[in-house]
């Protein structure tokens, strides 16, 4: 079995020499492998293939010039199985006759290799027959009475696919790296040619020098779909460029997900596609829930972050009866129950009194006694609207990642982005500066205020930023000012989050750094405009979710 | 890239606030530059690197003063065939480079992550895409890039194209080192050669394209020459010295100007005392901001870089007589490309020529190509018995360039050269006693 990982490798060369090819698809959980062969900031794709590479039964992989990790990852690889087939196939970027011409000459370099690798023989008559004998494959699938999404970008996994499925949206293309069925021509007179004419012509990657003509492409896919997941890799930065493009002009609502080829940051994309999927879906398709009593009404939204948990009941008119936050220990489903138990207390109720609970937040999936869940970035929405319906661009910084959402006049999400899976511009960074400057959390942002002398924290990542301020302290810098220059640093970060959905005001913040005055003081500066903060920041999305417990009595 | 502080914060904070309104402002700087170098040179620089740091400010300056004098280029882009047509070249890695003189990179990076550039892309690029997409910097009328040696080549051109209707010619350049690779780079080579004729109006002379070839031979060989007198003598120079020199070696190679330089150098390092520190082979960019390098490698009389892969990336004899396929050939076995194999064999041979004490490798950040084989070249070095060190951090991005860790791991290497040399000595005396 031979391994490949791209559209223009010539697959069916191989398959009509009766070898089985595999498309690597990594699912890894670690990178233990790649970190000890490869440097750490290589795309997370090519540090996957070669987990897979190490673990996996190939006699060889064929590899093509697509990147410059890719052609990291060969080296690698030669140096690793000296006796394996790995063979690098140099692809042209241009797709012109002199493209044609150079790509077969090294097909067939490529089969001669093989012959002598393998003790196989290719035969032009064999391969007519197999090609011959190729059904054509379906590009695009639209159906009806469903979500419709278009997945562009890098190549995604699986996993993707499997989310929309699993929340009855149908993936009505996919025209990342292999997601696309293969185009063969087939031409007795110059066979090679022509097949190789097939693979250059496919629908081109971003490698291509005539990627240029992938606008015209996308436009035409992308008109046929309700959304559109543009997908890009961790330290792949190819598709990156068209985001930044298509984003200006492509009149289709586009969720920018990047993954990394891990199983551990499923929940955080889940999170993400399932709050896409709620923004384009129109409240009437919700299915309606039955009514669980027919006395006095109330609801429960309960949001289960990483740091706090939340619970809000509320009663048929919309109003707040009562609410708790409690700090989420190891397991969010204990913490829930005493969310939960503690907020009946305080609204007088009993569980018995309650219709429906719905559950928001990281941890939602896993409380039991929650009837539905919903993501906490619609939670987010609905419940900043109904604080104040002048809202239109949320901040939420809380314990373990920060987003910015924005809102139309209705309060439903236009658009939001977040941060990726790392503590930099977090609660979580401020609690570890926090500790540095033995401080509590609360004085951190109060001390903040008094600062008079102006710090910069350059620093982009947590771990670096610590080190920077413990290199302060060593210079006896005041306490004050470093404080002010940390909230500054997560105010940055906070702006980069806000440009890219869209500076829109009236801004709000929630979340638990909102209680943060430092913070907010800097946010406020670098946005040059107030920000709302409600009396409870921290309940805005149980708000939010209690909200949709009442849509759905 | 000295211009009073004080001017450096007005320019940066107006561009901050309108970028765009500034460029006037920015140029001036970039021009007076020019003059405080040939007038007030740096003293602790040695006199060629002097002269090499000017000629690269009057080349920058000059043309960006100009529009129509020059077109965007990448690092490999052929700079032979633009100056046939009375063009320069500025290579936008360079030109993020002296942006950062205003330290205007921040802001610039920003601006293209904001925009949805992808952070983990080279801050180079980054630094680059910002600067044009803001409308901080005015574009030229055309550009050329090639694939060799990064990704993001191809992609930043093309979205500013896009964005800012630069066109611009893309030169494919093949993996493999083979007959069928250099016809298929010459002839676009050739096509590029006519699309210039007839963008810019100017007729092309072959003949000029020969006599280029000839000095560039001609400059190559001194430079090696000048590099075994480096590995000699102490030749103070800093670390964005070596930047000029690759920069020179990349869009000044082929004229008769940065021959007479190198020439120049290699009769002045021969009036300076003989080097008695630590020989460093650099590889590939050198963070010409960060604190402890600098401290360790500016004008010390200790530690010396003497040469740097960047600077002497291709060491092919070209032939004059078939000019596009000498620069086909040239880019394609140029160390960038190709296997890391190829590229580990060519540094061995340098350390070969060279005798270095160590080879540090600096990994910068966003590099897939530079950074994935580092511990491949590593593998190579120690087959070699040459130590060798991989610093990572950002040759432009102060903020991805963590000095504590740098000064640990930079520190630490010394520490242990310095030590291997003292065991080698003891080795040696025991020796003598037995």
């Amino acid at each position: 079995m031979l391994g490949y990982i791209c559209k223009y490798a010539p697959v069916e060369i191989f398959e009509s020499m009766g070898v089985e090819m595999k498309r690597i698809e990594p699912n890894v959980t670690n990178f233990n492998q790649a970190e000890i062969r490869m440097h750490p900031n290589i795309c997370s794709f090519a540090k996957g293939v070669l987990e897979e590479m190490m673990s996996g039964e190939y006699e060889g992989v064929i590899l093509t010039t697509c990147c410059d990790s890719i052609r990291r990852l060969y080296d690698v690889l030669r140096e690793e199985f000296p006796d394996k087939f790995i063979y690098m196939l140099d692809t042209p970027r241009i797709t012109k006759d002199a493209g044609i011409t150079l790509y077969e000459q090294r097909i067939l370099d490529m089969i001669h290799e093989y012959e002598d690798f393998s003790g196989k023989t290719f035969s032009e008559e064999g391969f007519l027959n197999y090609i011959r004998g190729l059904q054509e494959q379906q590009q695009y699938a639209v159906k009806d009475h469903t979500l419709n999404i278009g997945i562009i970008g890098a190549r995604a996994n699986e996993s993707i696919k499997k989310i929309l499925k699993e929340n009855n949206a149908n993936v009505a293309f996919d025209l990342t790296c292999t997601g696309l069925g293969r185009k063969i021509l087939v031409d007795e007179n110059e066979l090679l040619t022509a097949y190789t004419r097939g693979l250059l012509s496919q629908f081109p990657c971003m490698r291509m020098e005539q990627a240029a003509n992938r606008d015209e492409l996308v436009r035409r896919s992308a008109g046929s779909v309700d959304g559109i997941i543009y997908h890009t890799v961790q330290f792949c930065d190819n598709y990156a460029y068209e985001y930044a493009w298509l984003k200006d002009w492509l009149d289709r609502p586009m969720l920018l997900l990047e993954t990394d080829y891990t199983r551990q940051s499923s929940g955080q994309i889940r999170t993400r596609i399932e709050a896409f999927l709620e923004s384009l879906r129109p409240e009437s398709s919700q299915p309606e829930k039955q009514k669980k009593g027919d006395k006095a009404m109330y609801v429960i939204g309960i949001d289960s972050g990483s740091t706090s948990t939340n619970a809000v009941v509320m009663d048929q008119d919309r109003k707040i009866r009562a609410f708790s936050v409690v700090r989420t220990g190891a397991k969010s489903g204990v913490s829930a129950d005493r969310a939960l138990k503690e907020v009946l207390e305080k609204a007088g109720i009993t569980r018995e009194d309650i219709s429906l609970i719905v559950s928001t937040g990281y941890g939602r999936v896993s409380i039991e006694f929650a009837d539905e869940n919903v993501t906490e970035i619609s939670c987010h929405g609905k419940g900043a609207h109904y604080f104040n319906p002048k809202i239109r661009t949320i901040l939420d910084i809380g314990g373990q990642d920060s987003k910015a959402i924005r809102l139309n006049e209705n309060g439903e999400v236009k658009d939001f982005v977040m941060n990726d899976k790392c503590a930099a511009g977090t609660g979580r960074f401020l609690e570890m500066i926090a500790r540095t400057l033995e401080v509590s959390l609360d004085e951190l942002g109060a001390i903040a205020l008094t600062s008079k002398e102006k710090i910069e924290i350059t620093s982009m990542c947590s771990v670096f930023a610590e080190s920077e301020v413990i290199s302060l302290i060593a210079n006896n810098k005041e306490k004050a000012d470093i404080a002010d220059g940390v909230c500054h640093a997560i105010a940055n970060k906070a702006f980069g989050l806000l440009r890219r959905v869209g500076m829109e005001p009236e801004f709000m913040m929630t979340g638990g750094v909102a209680k943060n005055p430092g913070v907010v003081r800097a946010v406020e500066e670098k946005i040059g405009s107030k920000l709302y903060i409600c009396e409870e920041p921290e309940i805005v999305g149980a708000t939010g979710a209690a909200l949709y417990a009442l849509e759905r009595v | 890239m000295w211009i009073a502080d004080k001017y450096i914060d007005h320019v940066k904070e107006q561009t901050v606030e309108h970028p765009g309104d500034s460029w006037g402002k920015m140029l001036l700087g970039f021009k007076a530059n020019k003059f405080r170098m040939k007038l007030l040179p740096n003293k602790n620089l040695s006199k060629g690197y002097q002269k090499l740091e000017t000629m690269m400010m009057s080349l920058v300056a000059d043309s960006l003063g100009r529009p129509d004098s020059y077109v965007w280029g990448n690092i490999f882009s052929p700079c032979e065939i633009i100056k046939c047509f009375g063009l320069n070249t500025l290579s936008i890695e360079c030109l993020s480079c002296y942006f950062s003189g205003y330290h205007l990179e921040d802001f610039f990076i920003d601006y293209a992550q904001n925009e949805g550039i992808a952070p983990t892309l080279c801050s180079y690029h980054k630094t680059f895409v910002g600067a044009i997409d803001s409308g901080a910097v005015p574009v030229p009328e055309y550009a050329v890039t090639t694939s060799l040696s990064c990704d993001g080549n191809l992609n930043t051109f093309r979205y500013l194209e896009k964005k800012k209707r630069v066109p611009f010619t893309f030169l494919d350049v093949p993996y493999r080192d083979d007959e069928a690779s250099v016809e298929y780079l010459a002839q676009q080579l050739k096509d590029f050669a006519v699309e210039v004729e007839r963008r810019f109006g100017k007729p092309f002379d072959v003949e000029k394209l020969r006599e280029s070839i000839r000095i560039e031979n001609e400059t190559r060989k001194e430079l090696m020459r000048f590099f075994r007198l480096q590995s000699e003598r102490y030749y103070p120079g800093e670390l964005i010295s070596h930047l000029y020199m690759m920069m020179g070696m990349h869009l000044m190679i082929g004229t008769q100007e940065f021959l007479n330089l190198i020439r120049f150098m290699i009769e002045d390092i021969k009036t300076y005392p003989k080097f008695e520190g630590k020989k460093i082979l650099w590889i590939h960019l050198l963070p010409f901001y960060q604190e402890t390098l600098k401290e360790y490698f500016n004008t010390n009389e200790k530690y010396q870089i003497i040469a740097s892969d960047i600077i002497i990336d291709s060491m092919e004899e070209m032939d004059e007589t078939k000019p596009f396929h000498a620069l086909a050939k040239k880019i394609i076995r140029n160390l960038y490309n190709g296997s890391y194999s190829h590229k580990a064999e060519m540094v061995g041979k340098l350390a070969e020529t060279l005798h270095p004490d160590a080879v540090i490798q600096f990994c910068h950040w966003g590099c897939k190509q530079s950074s994935g084989g580092s511990f491949l070249l590593k593998e190579k070095m120690k087959e070699m018995d040459i130590p060798m060190l991989i610093l990572d951090g950002d040759g432009i991005d102060r903020r991805n360039s963590h000095d504590g860790q740098i000064k640990t791991r930079l520190e630490a290497f010394l520490e242990m050269l310095e030590s291997s040399d003292e065991e080698e000595h003891a080795e040696k005396e025991t020796k003598k006693i037995c």
